[in-house]
């Protein structure tokens, strides 16, 4: 389509302008050209390997619908061995490993809320009066052998300040705990309150101690300051752990 | 040429430019927004997608955190330019296919107004920290009673058109527009309503999610752009779709099967467990609509390769649907449980399927119709085939990068993360080369895009060539391809209300 003057004018009215006319006619063509009329709708048969494809992806999803377990059943929420095995050469390893001192006294922290919490208090300074304070205490943060003796048997009239409190007794705590209680107990409380020592108790020491206390001369009496000093004053037998070996926060055990 | 038909053709002319004339401010508000939407879409992904490999990056903005701009990143894309892009594109080939003009152009332009608005308050909100930390559904809980209000005052004028339109056929577009139209409010509201106004479990909560995030991108997303195509193709080409029962069977699978995925992304959690499964089939199954349809889309385009490759509607259209073949391919290979669906749950992977979907095959149909539509609407031809060209390239080769660096990145970082025996930080490393080749390759996507939107600004200022010609991709010319410039606004009283 050339410039609208050029060729085949319109023969019409003077009183129409022929060349808005015509520039009418051209843009409209134009327009006509650009939009395309379609009456019909194709009529071709569907592609043979649209079908297998489609057939393959059919296969493809019906086996994974075969794996969906009972369609519409609202009440199993997992699948069945849904759960991984372990990795190949992967063994259970328990909890996480912690330090020794960390997790002695976890394990005594609630010993001690079970059974000395009471009396000594929260903060373990006793009320001053009935109840002496366990800070700084010389029968708690010297020789173990002192403190686990009085733990397993409770102690009677003055104590290592030579004073007596209240009715003059502390009863015996040693009724039913195990070798790791009262290791955890008294790893507590001699790094609790003020105290710090800085040592671990070990099981097997907890152990001997329980040992020691059921063949005193005088055993299921307390035991007194007198013979604290004279028959106690050494360190608990056994092997020693050092504070920062990684245990087992469950039973205590050592982590290969 | 008998004069009956010549009266008819121009009556018809006339019809079409009166109802492209009731169109225009709405139309044009739609595709300009959403183009600049997508600009700053691509902006927040470029910085997210550079958090992925150097955390350190604008480390001192709190606003600017990965969590924020990728959620940000994503919303812009979907709420901002998606609906926008959709919203335009509908109206005008509903008016056209109803063949009524569009009455209520106004109204449609506040709504569109309110709907930008309910988009900056939400993108500004998740920058705040007020996302609500839903994937495609971050936007505070506020928004989207203003959101969905909009988009019924937007739509609901096209539902009128074809209710008062001539009787007569209904072809597949319009099944596939009106579909969409009436799907999205369904699950929108059900998402929103179950998510944010009545919350329940949990664990469901986060399967009615990616319900939602699937069933936007098949049941609104996928028929959108299919009846957006299913117009072009054969109006560019001049030749009927070549199959049209192959079109209607992918119509109607598409709506039996795709309200049934989405909820395999919760393989693995405490729900009902035939869900995943069912919906990792559902997902598979999408192969079966969109291969009929493109196959009766792609066979039109190519019956003229000279029109296909000449035209930039054809080519954008074309190049979209071989993304859904692409995205349809995915579909399945992403999705099997025990196999790839663990190394995509969690992954890249994921992020490459979306973005394939709504920027490879979506917004290539989008930017097709308003390579067709624009110079309708404006009366004015598209100002460079460089721009359009530069757009196609940077397009199509950015995205088809992206979307195979994220998918295959991501199985090897699903694999990183299957192996739990290792460190975390091992299937990051195994990310890692995938991230910075995914940063760089946005970076050329968007000089694409700010092409697009500098060009497509040029045209809303009416600042387009005057030309009766349309503008075509070819090169080998002696002066203008275009035949001699003429302007097609002076073509008399009938025309000039136009302006």
């Amino acid at each position: 389509m050339s410039s609208p003057n050029s060729h085949s004018k319109p023969d019409l009215d003077e009183t129409i302008n022929v060349t808005e006319a015509h520039g009418r006619v051209t843009s409209e063509s134009a327009a006509c050209e650009r939009e395309k009329r379609l009456a019909d709708s194709g009529r071709e048969s569907v592609p043979l390997w649209v079908i297998t494809a489609c057939g393959v992806v059919l296969l493809i999803a019906g086996g994974v619908l075969g794996n969906a377990g009972t369609l519409l059943s609202y009440d199993s929420t997992f699948r069945k061995d849904y759960v991984r095995g372990l990795a190949p050469g992967g063994a259970e390893t328990g909890p996480e490993a912690k330090i020794a001192l960390v997790a002695f006294s976890a394990k005594g922290s609630k010993i001690y809320s079970a059974k000395c919490n009471g009396c000594h208090g929260s903060d373990g300074k006793g009320d001053g009066v009935n109840y002496p304070s366990l800070a700084g205490s010389s029968f708690v943060i010297e020789e173990n052998q002192k403190f686990a003796m009085i733990i397993l048997n409770g102690i009677q009239g003055p104590i290592s300040n030579g004073k007596t409190y209240g009715a003059g007794i502390m009863p015996a705590q040693g009724a039913g705990m195990t070798p790791e209680d009262l290791a955890g107990v008294m790893t507590y409380v001699r790094n609790s309150f003020g105290n710090s020592t800085g040592d671990v108790v070990s099981v097997e020491m907890a152990k001997n101690a329980i040992d020691l206390s059921a063949s005193r001369e005088k055993a299921g009496q307390s035991v007194t300051a007198d013979e604290i000093r004279s028959a106690h004053s050494t360190k608990l037998p056994g092997e020693e752990m050092l504070p920062d070996t990684m245990v087992n926060p469950a039973n205590l055990t050592l982590v290969k | 040429m008998s004069s009956e038909v010549s009266q008819n053709l121009e009556q018809d002319a006339v019809l079409r430019a009166s109802i492209d004339r009731s169109l225009r401010h709405p139309v044009m508000f739609f595709l300009t927004s959403g183009a600049a939407w997508l600009a700053v879409s691509i902006i927040l992904g470029m910085i997210s997608s550079a958090k992925v490999h150097s955390p350190d990056f604008l480390d001192s903005c709190g606003w600017l955190t990965y969590g924020r701009t990728q959620a940000a990143h994503i919303n812009a894309l979907i709420y901002g330019w998606g609906f926008q892009a959709a919203f335009g594109v509908i109206i005008w080939l509903l008016s056209r296919l109803s063949r009524q003009e569009c009455r209520a152009a106004g109204l449609i332009l506040a709504a569109g107004h309110v709907w930008n608005l309910g988009v900056f308050v939400g993108i500004l909100g998740i920058l705040a920290g007020f996302g609500t930390g839903m994937p495609w559904m971050e936007f505070p809980s506020f928004c989207w009673p203003v959101m969905l209000l909009s988009y019924f005052a937007i739509m609901v004028w096209s539902l009128v058109q074809f209710k008062v339109r001539p009787e007569g056929h209904v072809y597949i577009s319009q099944w596939y527009l009106m579909a969409a139209m009436i799907w999205f409010p369904w699950v929108f509201i059900t998402a929103n309503v179950l998510l944010h106004v009545i919350p329940g479990n949990p664990v469901m909560a986060a399967g009615i999610n990616a319900w939602y995030k699937s069933s936007l991108l098949f049941l609104f997303f996928t028929p959108v752009a299919l009846g957006t195509a299913f117009y072009l193709v054969p109006k560019v080409s001049g030749r009927p779709i070549h199959s049209y029962s192959l079109a209607q069977l992918g119509f109607w699978s598409l709506a039996v099967i795709m309200p049934w995925a989405g909820m395999q992304k919760l393989t693995g959690a405490p729900i009902p467990y035939f869900l995943p499964y069912l919906g990792a089939t559902a997902t598979i199954l999408f192969f079966i609509p969109a291969l009929t349809a493109a196959v009766s889309i792609l066979r039109t385009a190519i019956a003229d390769p000279e029109i296909a490759s000449h035209s930039p509607t054809l080519r954008f259209t074309m190049a979209g649907i071989v993304g859904l073949v692409v995205m349809a391919v995915a579909a399945v290979f992403l999705n099997i449980p025990g196999k790839t669906l663990e190394l995509s749950q969690f992954s890249m992977s994921g992020y490459g399927f979306e973005i394939l979907a709504l920027y490879g095959f979506f917004s290539f149909v989008m930017f097709g119709a308003i390579y067709f539509i624009v110079p309708r609407i404006t009366r004015r031809e598209w100002l460079s085939r460089r721009l359009i060209k530069w757009h196609f390239f940077l397009s199509t080769y950015g995205v088809s990068l992206i979307a195979l660096v994220a998918i295959f990145g991501g199985l090897q970082q699903g694999i990183g993360q299957e192996a739990f025996d290792q460190p975390w930080s091992e299937a990051s490393q195994r990310a890692f080369p995938y991230a910075v080749l995914i940063t760089f390759i946005w970076f050329f996507i968007m000089l694409s895009n700010i092409f697009f939107f500098m060009h497509l600004t040029v045209m809303w200022l009416r600042l387009g060539r005057r030309s009766t010609h349309p503008t075509l991709l070819v090169s080998d010319h002696h002066g203008s391809p275009h035949g001699e410039d003429g302007d097609i606004d002076n073509a008399g009283s009938m025309t000039a209300s136009a302006h």
